[in-house]
């Protein structure tokens, strides 16, 4: 185990903390604007790699499933947000769990009836395939640096959209003050519909991206939603940066425990968070 | 003062207790329906101690699966393996040992309240789950076996044989009549009337001179020790223990029935459990997708009901009152 076997477990610990940052950001956009826990968010995840894996076959091209997918998936939010989230924003927390807990159910079911519960997966697109080689003897798959690069186009493209935009200036209002946006005749009902429509795409689309190295299982969802509490819960409930930040710390040490200390791999990111909660019970960037 | 609340649930403690006790009779040696009842009884049992914790002190937890599986694990784990260990003084370990498990985990996830511990308390459950679930000295994801039942004898008296239906299902039966009258008494207590305090306005509460960290606590540990006593006899009904029991949906069923029953009502989780079962069993022979149709029925009674079937009753009774 040399250096550069190092650097491949790195890449893959990034990889790893962008993506789950990718499910992460949509969570805590959602509750930080709208003060909305969406248990139903890993759900997304995995109707999104279901979705790109179904059209992939459908078009034979993952690009066309990829554009496809993600519109569904905004279709999705704005159904869910109009018919369902809609009644809760005067209700209490445990509401939120129950209505999110049964769209859980209820796409899981959809999950099972339309594609059944075998693994699936598809290949890594053409176009994307193969490695560049770092060093002369390791090789790294292309399609993972398109991963990371996607999610730190993504990374940024809502660091502009939240600090430089109109759009985001109502959603800093928005997580300020909600009230105070609504008298100065913001259209907070639109401006919700249009929030929870992007933390759904994000969540699907983390899971059309993975759709080709993970293999499609059934509960792959709630797996995904746990890893993204322990980063929500690490960066700081609300905080996109927090999240960035928590989400890289969480690859590094999931990446990592599995090489270095099998043992408690699985255990790993969790006792780093009931660590962390002990110094900050508030996590790392609560503002 | 009367240990009851309100009308309806002196009712519907009378009726259940009632036809419960002669179910047996009923069902005359149906084994497989004695074990149904009994495990749909200790389901109740489960389900009133969130019931008590969510309902009564307001704090939500998604990870009380935890203490369920627990409870049946520390039993598995305890017990030798060919021998037969005594019931009573084994019950007390598996509680004293819970208790303190549970004690450990209250003063982490009790520092946080509302949003962050509903994800800290998940967060935590699944850890136990993955450690069980890879485990290799505790079975992985097949889990313990029990191969002998623990004998039961007071004083060289035998009343009550483990392995027999019927005299199992009047032990989860006797457990959940207590379960009921602890919580009852623990709620007109003086140490009950600070916990509904706490819940309706914490601050006032601290500025009256309660420590409600320490008072949250003391309700985690209990609510938690008697979720693992559930888990324990769900142990001793089946003869194993696996990681299933603490995974998160059993924590979300449980809120889930909790809130169908009417949250806070502790006789409630009695009817959220059964009702659940029920329509579980019912749309189970059906529809192989009956998750569809459980997940349809959890979101309309969210954005239908507000206080639950308990509630719902009770508006029924005092509309007939009115009349």
């Amino acid at each position: 185990m040399d250096s550069s076997f190092y650097l491949v477990q790195l890449l893959n610990a990034v990889q790893y903390g962008l993506l789950l940052f990718l499910i992460a950001s949509g969570l805590t956009l959602v509750f930080g604007v709208m003060g909305i826990l969406n248990l139903a968010h890993g759900s997304m995840y995995m109707i999104g790699a279901y979705l790109a894996y179904y059209f992939t076959f459908l078009t034979d091209s993952f690009f066309l499933a990829f554009l496809i997918s993600g519109s569904i998936a905004l279709l999705i939010g704005i159904l869910i947000e109009r018919f369902l989230i809609i009644h809760l924003y005067k209700r209490d927390h445990l509401d939120q769990v129950l209505l999110t807990v049964g769209l859980i159910f209820v796409f899981n079911s959809i999950q099972s009836f339309v594609w059944g519960n075998d693994p699936l997966g598809i290949e890594v697109p053409n176009l994307l395939s193969g490695s560049i080689k770092l060093t002369d003897i390791i090789e790294y798959p292309i399609y993972r640096l398109f991963i990371s690069g996607l999610c730190i186009i993504v990374a940024v493209s809502m660091y502009l959209i939240i600090n430089r935009t109109k759009l985001g200036m109502m959603i800093r209002a928005g997580e300020s003050d909600r009230n105070m946006v609504e008298n100065l005749g913001v259209d907070i009902s639109k401006l919700f519909t249009i929030v929870f429509a992007i933390g759904v795409f994000l969540a699907a689309l983390a899971g059309i991206v993975s759709a080709p190295i993970v293999s499609l299982v059934p509960g792959m969802g709630e797996h995904v939603l746990i890893s993204c509490f322990v980063v929500v819960v690490i960066g700081g409930l609300g905080s996109i940066k927090g999240a960035f930040i928590a989400a890289l710390i969480v690859g590094i040490v999931d990446t990592f425990a599995s090489v270095l200390l099998p043992e408690i791999s699985s255990m790993s990111i969790y006792l780093l968070m009931a660590l962390i909660l002990l110094v900050k019970p508030q996590g790392l960037f609560k503002n | 003062m009367s240990l009851f609340s309100n009308k309806s649930e002196k009712l519907f403690i009378y009726i259940f207790f009632g036809i419960s006790l002669f179910i047996p009779l009923f069902l005359d040696g149906n084994t497989f329906y004695i074990n149904k009842f009994a495990s749909i009884i200790i389901l109740a049992i489960f389900v009133m101690s969130l019931d008590y914790l969510v309902g009564r002190t307001g704090l939500i937890t998604l990870g009380h699966a935890m203490f369920y599986g627990l409870g049946g694990y520390v039993f598995a784990i305890l017990s030798p393996e060919y021998e037969a260990v005594n019931f009573w003084l084994y019950t007390l370990y598996v509680m004293m040992i819970s208790a303190f498990i549970a004690l450990i985990v209250g003063l982490i996830v009790l520092r946080t309240s509302g949003i962050y511990m509903i994800m800290i308390t998940l967060a935590l459950a699944q850890m136990t789950f993955y450690y069980f679930a890879d485990s290799v000295d505790y079975g992985g994801l097949d889990g313990l076996f029990i191969y002998v039942k623990p004998e039961t004898s007071i004083f060289g008296l035998n009343f009550l044989d483990l392995d027999n239906e019927t005299h199992f299902y009047y032990l989860c039966l006797l457990s959940l009549f207590n379960c009921f009258i602890f919580f009852k008494v623990i709620m007109n207590s003086s140490f009950g009337r600070v916990i509904d305090a706490l819940k309706e306005n914490p601050d006032r509460a601290t500025a009256l001179g309660y420590n409600i960290f320490h008072f949250r606590l003391i309700a985690y540990v209990l609510a938690s020790s008697l979720a693992s006593y559930a888990g324990y006899l769900f142990a001793l009904q089946y003869g194993f223990v696996n990681p299933t029991m603490m995974s998160w949906d059993v924590s979300a069923t449980a809120l889930v029935m909790a809130l169908l029953g009417g949250l806070g009502t502790i006789y409630g989780a009695i009817i959220g459990s059964f009702v659940y079962e029920g329509l579980h069993y019912t749309l189970e022979h059906l529809t192989e997708y009956w998750m569809f149709f459980m997940g349809t029925l959890i979101i309309a009674l969210v954005l239908a009901l507000k206080n639950g079937l308990a509630g719902f009753l009770n508006n029924l009774a005092r509309d007939k009152h009115d009349e």
